[in-house]
């Protein structure tokens, strides 16, 4: 059965987790689709995290470009993906994913990985970017921080190893401390962001409180807790 | 040195074909040689905004399988002097443009001295929109007052910083917006979004803004681009917006609801 396949569960209040439990792209297609069309009004462009548990090994046969093509064509948002054995985590972040912790797991272990932090081979551990991210582009910097020197629009992803600090209105997704560091924070001019993420923990901000809508804001990580307030 | 302008949007229906006839035909009447090509193949409509669609014999799709020289394919407008016309193919698909068919097509433009080339793209992102955007130094980004079509439009400027000649050689394609359709009524009722609204989400210098106007549609009627129709307010508004791409400057107009006249403020 394809619907079996795949498996949708409510999580962090929001946030939709897909439970792989099959490499097969054709399967994942079939039963994901079905998953939406069933309530077609909660899935439309929610953003969704893929949990790779129940599949172990198997991983390896994932196609993770692919995965994320039938994820983005079906409508859906991918935010990242999570409990990947370790050998499929390079291909995974080639193709573009953002590696979550599940929320349980203590992030401890990547931390301490002295390659991805700090200063890459080229010894740039920053990256700026001068121009507007647009809708359906993607900054990937998983060696460092990330400043954007204008804003960034609906439907842009911005996923960097440390933080993020964008002098414009956000309005994007932004993922910070992707490969797992807690101490990454994310600062912005405006907030107006879709999403935000700190080592995995994630929140949508279409509940986000009026008074801080539109405001300079900056995000942190006070525990497990992700921490939004005003800047000024 | 030819300029290559595009003219793009990712929304379909949004005055894309309306915009490359009217900005075709007004460099065209400033004395610049100019061609407009219509990229939207198997949906070609180009030719009848431009009224020239009796005179179709061979196609782009034509000129790029060699089956007919860039010289056969160009329809010269009969009623303005400088002006070009490759119509798209109606019966073949998108696949039919190629990077390199396009690039010899455009390369063959730029040895007849044109001065101007404008790409009408088809809606979407996909090929016929990439094949349209790729060779150009310059972007034309139609844009309606409505959130779906700033979405997209927002989408067509990422990849004008990515997919394009420009982008790959490190350069940039030059963007221009021009808003279409805009209603100061509507605007005003908060029924549609406004022109301040739409700058701040995109941040693109504002090269224009075309109001909805009955006169588009008798212009498309009559097959003659309404950039001709010189009392027409879109008419207008679609001459100041040449006039500002040819590098004047020329206050925007249209904005505002229109003052109701002496007679009617009297009476109701
Ligand atoms: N300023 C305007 N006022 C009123 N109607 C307009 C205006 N501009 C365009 N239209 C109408 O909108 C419709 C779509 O216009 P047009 O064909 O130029 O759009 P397009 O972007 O080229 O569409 P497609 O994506 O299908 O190629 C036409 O019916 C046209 O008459
Ligand atoms: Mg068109």
């Amino acid at each position: 059965m394809s619907a079996d396949s795949v498996e949708i569960k409510g999580e962090m209040t929001m946030l939709s987790v897909l439970q792989l439990a099959s490499p097969d792209m054709v399967q994942v297609r079939q039963g994901l689709r079905s998953k939406r069309d069933s309530l077609p009004t909660l899935f439309a462009g929610s953003p969704l995290v893929v949990d790779c548990q129940a599949l172990g090994e198997e991983c390896q046969k994932l196609d993770m470009q692919q995965l994320r093509t039938v994820i983005t064509d079906l409508g859906f948002i991918p935010v990242g993906i999570r409990h990947l054995p370790d050998v499929c985590i390079e291909q995974a972040t080639q193709a573009g994913w953002a590696i979550l912790r599940g929320g349980r797991v203590p992030p401890a272990a990547r931390i301490e990985k002295p390659a991805t932090r700090g200063a890459n081979a080229s010894g740039k551990s920053i990256e700026v970017i001068d121009r507007p991210v647009r809708s359906g582009q993607q900054i990937y910097f998983p060696d460092g921080d990330i400043v954007v020197l204008q804003h960034t629009s609906a439907g842009s992803e911005i996923l960097a190893g440390g933080s993020v600090h964008v002098y414009g209105s956000l309005r994007g997704r932004v993922l910070a401390g992707i490969q797992g560091d807690t101490s990454a924070r994310i600062f912005c001019q405006k907030l107006e962001a879709e999403l935000v993420a700190i080592a995995g923990n994630y929140r949508l901000l279409d509940d986000i409180s009026t008074d801080l809508k539109g405001r300079p804001a900056m995000v942190w990580l006070e525990g497990e807790k992700l921490k939004i307030a005003p800047m000024f | 040195m030819s300029r290559i302008v595009v003219v793009t949007s990712g929304k379909g229906g949004v005055g894309k074909t309306t915009t490359s006839a009217a900005f075709a035909t007004g460099l065209a009447l400033r004395g610049y040689k100019t061609a407009v090509i219509d990229f939207d193949v198997g949906l070609r409509n180009l030719d009848l905004i431009m009224g020239c669609e009796r005179r179709v014999v061979y196609d782009f799709v034509n000129v790029i399988n060699g089956e007919a020289s860039l010289k056969q394919a160009l329809i010269r407008d009969k009623r303005t002097e400088n002006l070009h016309v490759l119509p798209a193919s109606q019966t073949r698909d998108k696949d039919a443009l190629t990077k390199e068919g396009v690039g010899k097509v455009i390369n063959d433009l730029r040895e007849d001295h044109f001065d101007f080339v404008v790409c009408d793209s088809p809606a979407g992102i996909e090929r016929g929109a990439h094949m349209a955007m790729y060779f150009a130094d310059d972007a034309i980004v139609v844009t309606n007052p409505e959130v779906s079509s700033v979405r997209d439009s927002d989408r067509i400027l990422g990849l004008l910083q990515s997919k394009t000649q420009k982008a790959e050689q490190g350069d940039s394609v030059r963007e221009h917006l021009l808003i279409t359709r805009y209603s100061p009524s509507r605007v005003e009722a908060g029924e549609m979004l406004g022109m301040e609204d739409i700058l701040e989400i995109l941040a693109v210098p504002l090269i224009g803004v075309i109001p909805e106007s009955q006169s588009v549609l008798q212009a498309s009627n009559s097959g003659s681009p309404v950039i001709l129709d010189k009392a027409s307010d879109a008419g207008q508004a679609y001459d100041d917006f040449v006039r500002r791409f040819l590098g004047e400057t020329v206050p925007h107009r249209f904005l505002d609801v229109e003052k109701k006249g002496f007679f009617k403020r009297l009476f109701g």
